[in-house]
């Protein structure tokens, strides 16, 4: 079962992490769009840690605009950028983080 | 510009990677933010500023492959996973991380699994390499 659908567009939270994590410091905050979905996993916090039968959760694809994720970015509009995040990572876009 | 000419101010450029400016030396005090950026996952470099890198692509050599297998094996008979790998190379710390061969980091990191786990004591692991130093040495 998966919160998020193909489409939807999604924030990436910005939790504080402890110790190790895959999710990158530039997609935090950032808004983006589902564009697949990969099969449920051990989450990284827990499979760094040994935990192999830790907490499994469905892993996204998550496609940004380049020109989002770098204020900066001097390369085309079209430019977009693809990575995975799982479940927790994401909540839908426009939800503030707290509410 | 020549292919050669190129490759001389790649590297020149490559010369001109800025120094790190911000000295620590267990400091007594440090603020929030250098706390933030302290425990930040040393493999997240998206995005950090850089200069260009020569692209090079070595053949991969035997005692490489060999490290590579021997990590596989090792998370084939469960006592660790990639994920696992990754993150005790990233507690290597910034100096080992960024200091050691890729496939070193990886061999450093599984001798320190097996000491963490129990399979082999540190003892074990410096008497095997007197033995193939001495070895080497044919001594």
């Amino acid at each position: 079962m998966t919160k998020f659908n193909v489409g939807d567009r999604v924030t990436v939270r910005d939790a504080t992490s402890m110790f190790h994590t895959r999710t990158q410091m530039y997609v935090r905050g950032r808004t983006g769009v589902v564009v697949s979905h990969r099969p449920e996993w051990v989450i990284p916090e827990d499979e760094a840690w040994g935990r192999e039968n830790g907490r499994k959760e469905p892993f996204y694809v998550v496609r940004f605009r380049q020109t989002d994720l770098w204020p900066s970015y001097a390369g085309s509009d079209v430019d977009t950028l693809e990575t995975e995040e799982s479940e927790r990572w994401l909540m839908p876009a426009g939800k503030e983080e707290g509410q | 510009m020549s292919a050669i000419a190129a490759d001389v101010e790649a590297r020149r450029v490559l010369a001109l990677r800025p120094e790190p400016a911000e000295r620590l030396d267990s400091p007594y005090t440090i603020s929030k933010d250098l706390y933030t950026a302290l425990r930040h996952v040393l493999h997240d470099v998206g995005g950090q500023p850089d200069t260009p890198v020569l692209y090079t692509d070595p053949k991969e050599l035997d005692w490489e492959m060999r490290t590579y297998v021997t990590c596989e094996c090792l998370a084939w008979r469960g006592h660790w996973n990639a994920e696992e790998r990754r993150r005790r190379e990233n507690d290597l710390g910034a100096t080992q991380y960024f200091g050691l061969p890729y496939y070193a980091r990886w061999a450093t990191v599984a001798a320190k699994m097996l000491v963490d786990k129990g399979l082999v004591t540190p003892d074990e692991l410096s008497a095997k390499l007197d033995e193939v130093r001495s070895r080497r040495d044919g001594s």
